[in-house]
């Protein structure tokens, strides 16, 4: 298993890319963005039946294609570039691994295989109206024999309105638990929150006396939290490098062909030096990023830390790039025909999802033992 | 001292043959090594002293174990080592805690010039000086006037008989206390385009034991410290011979001395970050101040940018184990813009961390405590070898394809 890239993993870019850049190009982004729905359900199928991308990381016996991180992340950064609206990071970085994390064979047998396929959306729910990322919860299960309910609410949801399956933590007597909540199930109150990133949809769901599955042992919920939390980071970084890669690469395309003064812009050094720290940030995000999918797959005891290294680095440098891009077309840049914006919305939003590089950092000073 | 990182072996993928040359640098290193070297810290620039004398005797034993010159190629007496064997003899080095001494800029700029541009006869007399020592030498590129803007130089040379005659002035020359050649570069066409008019001399500080013209004055920098001299060259002579690439050759010769193996310090390069950050946090902890948040979150910043030093030698010696590209994360503008950026931010939080301590130096004659020092000489390191500005138009127009400065 070796960080970073492989002749493999060039491959799998390669043809993610290419798959993505016929079926969503940017008139698809939009369209997408003001679609009640918010992804396109044929697309979903197609990934999941003909590329098998949602179930990378999942093990065969699961239904997955038993690859690893580095592969995923592979997929992530090539999503990230596109800005293709779909409940993939939902589903992939948030409901698979908590769910694979529980260590419940039952269910995992049970919900893993949809997943993996792209015959069902999950989502993790576990952020609730404080906006705490890793914080308490007042939301609580009860139950009375085998059978649980939940009590409560969860906000920020990502994608929760089209989830098939929601995995929601919520207090229990033993502790902190993950159960699974069936999008269908009585008593689940669902509401889009209008997003400011168009392209990444969010909900607040309200719980009442609603029918929910335990996953994994009662009280392991935190722990299953972080492994999943650590996992979507770094995800999130690799989804935030090809962004910044999109915007980088959209700067110099422009650079290299506006002209002003008589000169080619991208001669003037105030543009050029702007684009040569972005490639550096850039670059700095993207060795974080991939080595954070290696430690995912083969140093877990690194990947906390990694984790938010990568997650607030790649947030940096991201933001960083969609801001100078917007910056260095000019007036086109701030209009709502450019696509300029939308990667600035998806920058600032995904900085702040999971936690802003500050809430990282501090978190890395305490793994440090500071 | 904190350990900030336990990090696992490195995970390359490498070759049988490069496996067998790490065991077998180990095993060299753990029957040679000599105990009062160990772990001891070599200063940036100037070692005097009994540390001196030390280093001096360890670099006389590697030299006869053949350590030097390792990535020539053998028939120029090197060991034809690739990147990442490099970088493997830097680890075996790091892991037995002992430095591993070059012969400096001979080694990885004079030697690769006359590798790529010399003759045979040119290559048969100067290469092997410098692997044994005894030709040592210091660089004669920048110039008052001749700074980012390299290619303005005026330092003038003209032909005589079989020599040439070199008359200007340089600056910045480090290594020049230890030096006895120095690679100069001068004007010897002054009618022809500022690139094409300029030679490369490898001119002796000394002839026959007399002074050859060459006088140095240590600058006094910042730091109170003169690792660097103006030099004044008053009708120094060298054989024509001396002269690499030929005659107005010389903007090439300098490109390459500029242009070397990459991967080398791939997976050493940041040890000596992390220690340094280990000791901020020491310092931090002794003065209470991890308790603030914005120290938290300044030193959570700093061990960030030292690991992101760590995966990226990582991935660049994945590639090249694998003969793949590296990719602009690669490029040594990248990398170079990295660490000197980083360590003068480093310079600024340490000295923000010990607060009203900062305000005091360490002793009469300016002697400077340790961050102080840090803090002055980063400011060196973002322009020597290229100033940043410099480092971003070259990742600019080569890694981005932008279009080059007019008049440039």
């Amino acid at each position: 298993m070796s960080v970073g890239m492989t002749a493999e993993r060039e491959e799998l870019a390669r043809s993610v890319g290419g798959f993505l850049a016929e079926r969503t190009p940017m008139a698809e982004v939009r369209r997408l963005m003001a679609d009640p729905t918010g992804h396109d359900p044929a697309v979903w199928r197609q990934m999941g039946k003909e590329f098998a991308l949602q179930g990378i990381a999942v093990p065969e016996e699961y239904g997955g294609a038993g690859y690893g991180y580095a592969e995923l992340a592979v997929v992530f950064e090539q999503m990230g570039k596109t800005l293709l609206p779909s409940p993939f990071f939902a589903t992939v970085a948030l409901a698979l691994p908590a769910l694979l994390a529980s260590g419940d064979e039952a269910a995992i047998r049970e919900y893993a295989p949809g997943l993996a396929a792209g015959e069902s959306v999950g989502t993790l729910a576990w952020v609730e109206d404080d906006g705490a990322w890793r914080g308490g919860t007042a939301t609580s299960a009860t139950n009375s024999g085998a059978t649980w309910t939940i009590e409560g609410h969860k906000a920020y949801v990502v994608d929760g309105s089209a989830a098939d399956l929601i995995l929601v933590i919520a207090e229990t007597p033993e502790g902190r638990s993950l159960f699974a909540v069936s999008g269908d199930a009585t008593g689940l109150d669902r509401q889009a929150t209008p997003s400011f990133d168009q392209t990444r949809r969010l909900a607040r769901i309200e719980l009442h006396g609603t029918p929910a599955r335990p996953v994994g042992e009662a009280g392991r919920g935190d722990e299953i939290l972080a492994a999943a939390l650590d996992r979507a980071a770094v995800l999130l970084a690799a989804e935030m490098v090809g962004g910044a890669q999109a915007c980088l690469d959209m700067s110099v395309g422009y650079a290299k062909q506006r002209e002003q003064f008589g000169r080619l812009i991208g001669s003037f050094q105030a543009i050029k030096h702007r684009c040569a720290e972005i490639l550096v940030e850039l670059e700095g995000a993207r060795a974080a990023a991939y080595y954070g999918a290696w430690a995912a797959d083969a140093s877990p005891a690194e990947l906390p830390m990694v984790a938010s290294i990568a997650k607030a680095t790649a947030s940096e440098a991201f933001f960083r790039a969609a801001g100078e891009n917007v910056q260095m077309h000019g007036g086109i840049g701030v209009t709502w025909e450019y696509d300029a914006h939308l990667y600035l919305k998806r920058a600032k939003t995904s900085s702040i999802l999971l936690g802003d590089p500050s809430f990282h950092r501090q978190r890395l000073a305490d793994l440090l033992e500071l | 001292m904190t350990t900030l990182t336990k990090a696992p072996e490195a995970p390359v993928e490498l070759s049988d043959s490069a496996r067998a040359f790490q065991l077998e640098v180990r095993e060299w290193l753990e029957a040679n090594a000599p105990a009062e070297l160990k772990g001891l810290r070599l200063p940036r620039y100037r070692t005097s002293g009994e540390v001196k004398r030390l280093v001096e005797g360890w670099t006389e034993r590697l030299a006869d174990a053949g350590f030097m010159c390792v990535a020539w190629p053998k028939e120029y007496g090197g060991r034809g080592l690739s990147g990442v064997e490099v970088a493997l003899l830097n680890e075996e080095f790091h892991r037995a805690e002992l430095p591993r001494m070059t012969r400096g800029m001979g080694e990885g700029m004079v030697g690769p010039a006359i590798i790529a541009h010399g003759t045979e006869e040119q290559k048969a007399y100067f290469l092997p000086r410098i692997i044994a020592g005894q030709d040592r030498y210091c660089q004669g590129f920048s110039e008052p006037n001749a700074g980012s803007d390299l290619a303005s130089l005026r330092t003038r040379g003209v032909l005589d008989g079989d020599d040439i005659v070199v008359n200007g002035q340089k600056v910045w020359t480090s290594w020049f206390w230890d030096a006895t050649m120095m690679f100069c570069l001068c004007r010897t066409d002054p009618s022809a385009p500022k690139h094409k008019g300029i030679s490369y001399v490898l001119i002796p500080i000394q002839s026959d034991g007399k002074p050859n013209g060459i006088e140095f004055r240590p600058i006094k920098q910042m730091s109170g410290e003169g690792h660097f001299a103006e030099t004044f060259i008053t009708d120094a002579r060298a054989p024509q011979f001396n002269i690499i690439g030929g005659l107005n050759n010389g903007w090439s010769t300098a490109m390459t001395t500029l242009a070397n193996e990459r991967g080398g310090g791939a997976t050493t390069q940041h040890t000596a970050f992390q220690e340094e950050l280990s000791r901020l946090v020491d310092d931090a902890r002794r003065l209470g101040k991890l308790n603030d948040p914005r120290v938290r979150e300044q030193l959570a910043w700093a061990h960030s940018n030292v690991e992101i030093m760590r995966y990226s030698g990582l991935l660049m010696l994945n590639a090249l184990a694998a003969g793949r590209d590296p990719g602009p994360g690669g490029a040594a503008s990248v990398t170079k813009i990295r660490w000197s950026e980083y360590e003068r931010r480093l310079g600024e939080i340490a000295l923000d961390i010990l607060g009203p301590e900062a305000l005091v130096t360490a002793g009469d004659d300016y002697q400077l405590a340790p961050w102080q020092q840090t803090f002055l000489q980063t400011r060196t390191h973002t322009i020597w070898g290229g100033t940043a500005e410099i480092q971003r138009n070259i990742i600019a127009e080569r890694v981005l394809g932008l279009p080059k400065e007019p008049g440039a």
